[in-house]
């Protein structure tokens, strides 16, 4: 896969512009995040560090909301790890690709390791994972969901249509278009469809940690079609071979 | 406090992105794990996905009259047939927006 005429600035460059679409639509949640963090009692730099060093979009918002009700300190931990639970998941899933790397690049892009990076790198085969274009996809998206929440940290309030411009829907599109080429066989199909309904289903209960149930309900679906599939075909050999 | 509680947080978020990634963890993936990890992509992305199109204002709306949802089954027809991200997303993107201003 090494090729000399790929230099790791050109890598870098590709992983920015495979997150380009992601990286613009998620301005207005970024945004949203900095006008939310000051409308919730926090000063300008604690802000910016709910962006700088947290770096979650949906840990900062909920965090901002418990900020501006003062749940116990407890409460809040333990909310943040339900919420991101999910990530132990990316992690675990990226281990293969990324353990081995030098620690300042395992630190880096564990720290960069979002939904965005994983819903890119996450279905890359070990030998197409490239650092360099992780960092592109990881880096790029850090510079603007920092500025975004800059933005909405100094105009705030000032602009009322950000709740209301459907800018989810661009991150949904690439997702999409990310998925798809790899539901190529029966179990991904079911796995797909099991995640998909029940993510629907909780999310309409607002149960925590919807995404992490119904992503694991998916992968075990597809796991045990796709053990059952190989099984009915090592019986039918195993028939033809007695035949 | 302020302060505190947000590294604390941050810490958390961290760890949970890190700590799988750490090789002095003592855990191997044997195969049957390979092959249940290997779901774990498009099973996400699902689970993202879902609640975007389905769940428009937190309600469900399996209608005809959301862009949302009609939107994504552009993105699919689009991906499926041309295999391209940016123009899967700009099409369906541009088909939200005048669906999303006509509905």
């Amino acid at each position: 896969m090494q090729n000399p005429n790929t230099t790791p600035a050109k890598k870098l460059l590709k992983g920015v512009v495979v997150a380009l679409p992601i990286s613009l639509a998620v301005i207005p949640w970024g945004v949203l995040a900095g006008s939310y963090a000051i409308d919730a009692g926090l000063n300008v730099v604690e802000a910016q560090m709910m962006s700088g060093i947290l770096f979650a979009g949906s840990a900062q918002l909920v965090a901002a909301g418990m900020f501006k009700s003062g749940v116990a300190f407890a409460t809040m931990m333990l909310t943040v790890l339900i919420i991101t639970s999910r990530h132990f998941l990316y992690g675990i899933s990226m281990r293969q690709k990324i353990s081995k790397l030098p620690k300042r690049w395992r630190l880096l892009l564990g720290f960069l390791l979002t939904d965005e990076l994983f819903a890119v790198c996450g279905s890359q085969k070990d030998a197409e994972f490239d650092r360099w274009y992780a960092l592109g996809v990881g880096g790029s998206f850090y510079v603007v969901w920092n500025i975004a929440s800059a933005a909405g940290i100094f105009l705030g309030s000032q602009i009322p249509w950000l709740n209301n411009v459907g800018l989810e829907f661009v991150v949904a599109a690439t997702f999409i278009a990310l998925v798809v080429p790899h539901i190529t066989t029966l179990p991904v199909v079911l796995s797909v469809i099991v995640a998909l309904v029940l993510s629907v289903v909780l999310g309409l209960y607002q149960v925590p940690g919807s995404l992490l149930i119904a992503a694991l309900s998916g992968m075990t679906t597809g796991f045990i079609a796709e053990t059952w599939q190989s099984k009915r075909a090592r019986a039918t050999r195993f028939s033809e071979e007695k035949a | 406090m302020i302060v505190l509680t947000i590294l604390a947080m941050s810490a958390i978020v961290f760890l949970s992105r890190y700590v799988f990634l750490e090789p002095n963890l003592p855990i191997k993936l044997n195969s049957t794990a390979k092959r249940f990890l290997g779901y774990s992509a498009p099973a996400v992305l699902a689970a993202i996905i879902g609640p975007i199109l389905f769940l428009p204002e937190g309600e469900l709306l399996v209608s005809v009259v959301n862009p949302y949802l009609l939107g994504g089954i552009i993105a699919v027809l689009v991906t499926w047939r041309f295999k391209n991200v940016l123009l899967a997303v700009a099409v369906s993107t541009a088909v939200f927006m005048v669906l999303r201003s006509m509905i």
